[in-house]
């Protein structure tokens, strides 16, 4: 299927949550326009929010300086967010993909990123950020 | 956000709408926490004019109904729309706090709970059922 591209948008935000509205606020208008259904929509937000929400926590070390890059990829048929910073990185291989275990109050992140989304890359290493990439389709 | 709260007869009830994520989430954990601390133990958690919740209001919900079984009571959430209830199924989360659609099953729920806390503490358990 070849898909038509449409522009790409980008917001750049400090790491701090009270951004996280506003982009999920993108994700519903820039997801519209890729023709994803309002059940996607709703998938993406929370793909999207949880993906900020961990760059928030762990990029950075607390009230440091940082940016959090957001960049909306729609087409046609399916909405691409990548959500980039440059702070402490990780490796991806150590990262746990077991379910969680539901009353444990952490945990939960990025087990509901893979599930919400149809596809999720992770790519960082230590000391070299982060970008996580969130592919989700119309399922209409 | 917004969050009423309000006391009847055993029930401590909190009405949560608007958005649950990591920029809301301190001030319902801190009123969560309030009633706790100020002995509510039978907490009905109406979200059903919640639009979005993840793992942040996930974590605050599942730390308070921890509180409060540790308190020998129990927490319930009333939920409707589809797509909180995704997240909360998704996360194996609907049984652990004892999700409901209908206030009324939520009512019946925590009646029949502390019935049952009633029971024990009649039977010698140490727990006064009787607080809220």
């Amino acid at each position: 299927m070849t898909r038509t591209s449409l522009e790409v948008v980008q917001l750049t935000i400090p790491p701090h949550p009270r951004y996280l509205s506003l982009a999920r606020l993108l994700v519903g208008g820039l997801g519209a326009q890729s023709k994803l259904t309002v059940e996607d929509l709703d998938d993406m937000k929370v793909a999207v929010s949880e993906a900020i929400t961990n760059a928030i926590d762990h990029a950075y070390e607390p009230d440091a300086p940082g940016e959090i890059i957001i960049r909306y990829r729609p087409s046609e048929g399916q909405l691409v967010v990548e959500v980039e910073d440059s702070g402490s990185g990780f490796d991806p291989d150590k990262l746990d993909t077991s379910p969680p275990v539901p009353d444990l109050e952490g945990g939960l992140g990025l087990y509901l990123v893979r599930e919400l989304a149809d596809q999720v890359k992770v790519e960082s290493a230590p000391g070299s950020g982060t970008k996580v990439i969130i592919t989700k389709r119309a399922h209409g | 956000m917004r969050i009423s709260d309000r006391s009847e007869d055993f029930l401590a009830i909190v009405c949560v709408s608007g958005e649950l994520d990591q920029a809301t989430v301190p001030e319902l954990r801190e009123r969560l926490s309030s009633l706790l601390d100020e002995g509510a133990r039978w907490l009905l958690l109406d979200m059903r004019e919640l639009e979005f919740i993840d793992s942040s209001g996930l974590g605050v919900l599942i730390a308070a109904a921890r509180r409060a079984g540790e308190a020998g009571g129990e927490l319930t959430v009333v939920c409707a729309r589809p797509n909180v209830l995704r997240v909360f199924d998704i996360s194996g989360t609907r049984e652990l706090l004892n999700l409901r659609q209908e206030e009324a099953q939520a009512r019946e729920l925590l009646a029949e709970c502390r019935q049952r806390a009633t029971a024990a503490s009649q039977a010698g358990d140490s727990h006064d059922p009787n607080q809220p």
